[in-house]
């Protein structure tokens, strides 16, 4: 019969051995700031809205919203690489054209975005903990704001920029480099105009009530409502045109339309350009300011 | 629930270096200090001139409901102005500097409805990363945080399947998961059963200990704060009623407490221990007795006999933080 020894634990065992979990201990890294904290709820607002890291249900909203906005691009790129430059041409829209096929999904994106991001965190206390960290309430709304106009870029921005994209290589696009980088500027510019319109609307109604439901109804009946009623006021009563800059929805779009040096669906005599961004400023500036008396007296402690 | 993670040891991975747990120590004598703090909304005044400080430890913030103790945890955060005074937490002012002090707070809002579809480890992180940690450290520390208050396993869930207890153990999870110098709690046991109450208080002293993490508590329930604080401030009709350790508070049991047989014999008593020099305060068969020094009870004995009083009870008094708030209420 043989024994074995037993086998103690080698001579430099205490050596190698290594604490890997320490458990809760002190913190003395740096830290980040108020940039950091910015930072934070921006990705963190995006992911949400998006429905990253969150149950099925969470990702339908964005898939639909983001397909209708994608959808017809795509199908435009398809029939471009496929049908004969002359033919394609006639039907291919201009890109300030393009903002039609997606205003349905901005609106939509824009009024589900915004109750999303400010009504949930004032109902679940959520503003109470963000304002007990470094941020303020003017960079947490700061914060919010990009957020909210990041995630409407994807709908305003993306889907002409990638048309611009795939017809270049499609040799459809612009002639040349240069006419390239002023139509994506264009489009850049264009994209920013519509989101900041969409949100300032969106965020000022978002800013008034605690409940998402009411403000995506609000934010959809306000826009719908400002275009319908300017029209009919117009078409029947024969008003001043210049009623048609309280067409919330129609006037970014139509304001898209000058960037890109093309006539839209009011006339340059009727409503100038000047005028147009002068309306511009005043529903954001106002939208803003609005947000901000809102937010500059809630209590949100508890 | 799942037990506190303690050290272990593996092999084969990066290890994370040891650091030690000494704490960043606070550069000021008093965490918080009010001086004469004036708050009004309106025509109501929450705050009219509170004056006190509150030291390294756990501080019990004491008071009806109502009393203003919400308001002055806002001010200490720096979310509301002070109309008069001056408030200075961790040496600076929190509603000129408000960031540069709440990145070294923490709170636990009063609160319950938290975002119902995050994971409890997601939120922790996100407040974390709010206080300056780098991503990698925040999800670490929140995790960490999560296993110290007993939510370990949990720690994946949804906050909206958790129990009241639980939730309450995250909220102090994300305000501990920055390393604080300070964390303030606002009714940190609101809606816990007896058993609940007793294991988060518990957990709250462990975490002061073993971390030396400060504490600032509100809470209306006496017991809890006589159980684990090491001073209170009572606030009531936005004053400080008191304020000061809890063996300040309760006093040193140099007085007296009688209770004689006769109620007729108080008076007669009570005026011949005021002759032989001690005060004495008397409500119906009962006298409390202040002195100098021990003598007070050579003389308690000896009025007693002279005027033939039977003596029922004879013991030192010392306060319960009931009778402090109590006196101090009525006072």
């Amino acid at each position: 019969m043989t024994t074995t020894q037993p086998t103690g634990p080698p001579a430099d065992a205490g050596e190698q051995a290594r604490i890997y979990e320490q458990g809760y201990r002190a913190y003395t890294g740096d830290r980040t700031g108020v940039p950091g904290a910015m930072r934070t709820v921006i990705t963190t607002s995006i992911r949400s809205v998006l429905g990253l890291g969150r149950s099925g249900r969470h990702k339908i909203m964005p898939v639909v919203v983001i397909a209708l906005a994608y959808v017809p691009a795509v199908v435009f790129i398809g029939l471009a690489a496929l049908l004969p430059s002359d033919i394609e041409e006639s039907f291919l829209p201009s890109y300030a054209e393009y903002y039609g096929f997606t205003s349905t999904a901005l609106l939509l994106f824009s009024a589900f975005v915004a109750p999303e991001l400010l009504c949930s965190d004032r109902r679940t206390g959520m503003l109470g903990v963000y304002l007990s960290s470094p941020l303020t309430r003017q960079t947490y709304l700061a914060a919010k704001t990009l957020a909210i106009s990041i995630i409407l870029t994807i709908v305003t921005i993306g889907p002409p920029l990638l048309l611009l994209i795939a017809l270049s290589l499609e040799d459809a696009g612009p002639d040349g480099w240069g006419a390239g980088l002023t139509l994506a500027y264009r489009i850049i510019v264009s994209g920013i105009v519509l989101s900041a319109v969409y949100a300032a609307v969106s965020m000022a109604v978002s800013a008034t009530t605690e409940r998402k439901g009411i403000a995506t109804a609000t934010t959809l009946g306000l826009l719908v409502t400002s275009t319908v009623v300017t029209n009919l006021l117009i078409e029947e009563t024969g008003v001043s045109p210049w009623l048609h800059l309280a067409d919330l929805p129609t006037l970014p779009l139509e304001l898209a339309f000058r960037i890109h040096g093309e006539r839209g669906e009011w006339g340059t005599t009727e409503v100038s350009t000047p005028l147009l961004w002068l309306a511009f400023v005043v529903i954001v500036g106002g939208s803003a300011a609005w947000i901000w008396n809102s937010y500059r007296r809630m209590l949100v402690q508890k | 629930m799942g037990a506190p993670r303690g050290l272990g040891v593996r092999s084969g991975t990066t290890p994370i270096p040891n650091r030690s747990p000494i704490r960043h120590d606070v550069e000021v004598t008093f965490l918080v200090e009010a001086d004469a703090v004036i708050k009004r909304y309106g025509s109501f005044s929450a705050l009219s001139g509170a004056t006190f400080t509150i030291e390294p430890g756990i501080t019990g913030l004491l008071g009806a409901n109502g009393a203003g103790k919400t308001t002055l945890l806002g001010m200490m955060l720096g979310l509301h102005s002070i109309d008069g005074g001056s408030l200075k937490v961790l040496g600076i002012d929190p509603y000129t500097a408000g960031a540069e002090v709440r990145v070294r707070l923490g709170y636990a809002p009063e609160h319950h409805t938290l975002p119902p579809d995050l994971r409890a480890s997601d939120f922790v992180r996100h407040v974390a990363e709010l206080h300056g940690l780098p991503k990698t450290e925040a999800t670490t520390r929140a995790s960490d945080a999560l296993w110290l208050v007993g939510l370990g396993e949990e720690r994946f869930r949804p906050m909206g399947t958790m129990s009241t207890g639980q939730r309450q153990r995250v909220k102090l999870a994300q305000a501990i998961a920055h390393d604080p110098n300070l964390v303030l709690l606002d009714e940190p046991t609101d809606g816990l059963d007896p058993m609940q109450r007793d294991d988060m208080l518990a957990l709250i002293r462990r975490v002061a200990t073993e971390y030396q993490i400060n504490f600032v508590l509100s809470s209306h329930l006496l017991d809890e704060v006589q159980q684990i604080c090491d001073a209170a401030v009572i606030i009531g009709d936005g004053q400080v009623l008191a304020a000061g350790s809890l063996e300040q508070l309760r006093g040193d049991g140099s007085d007296i407490f009688i209770e004689l047989e006769d109620e007729a014999l108080v008076s007669k008593v009570s005026a011949g221990m005021q002759a032989a020099g001690a005060t004495v305060a008397s409500d119906g068969r009962t006298l409390v007795v202040s002195g100098e020094d021990d003598s007070i009870l050579d003389i308690a004995r000896d009025v007693c006999a002279s005027h033939d009083a039977g003596i029922v009870r004879l013991n030192r008094r010392r306060l319960s933080l009931e009778d402090v708030f109590l006196e101090t209420t009525a006072a």
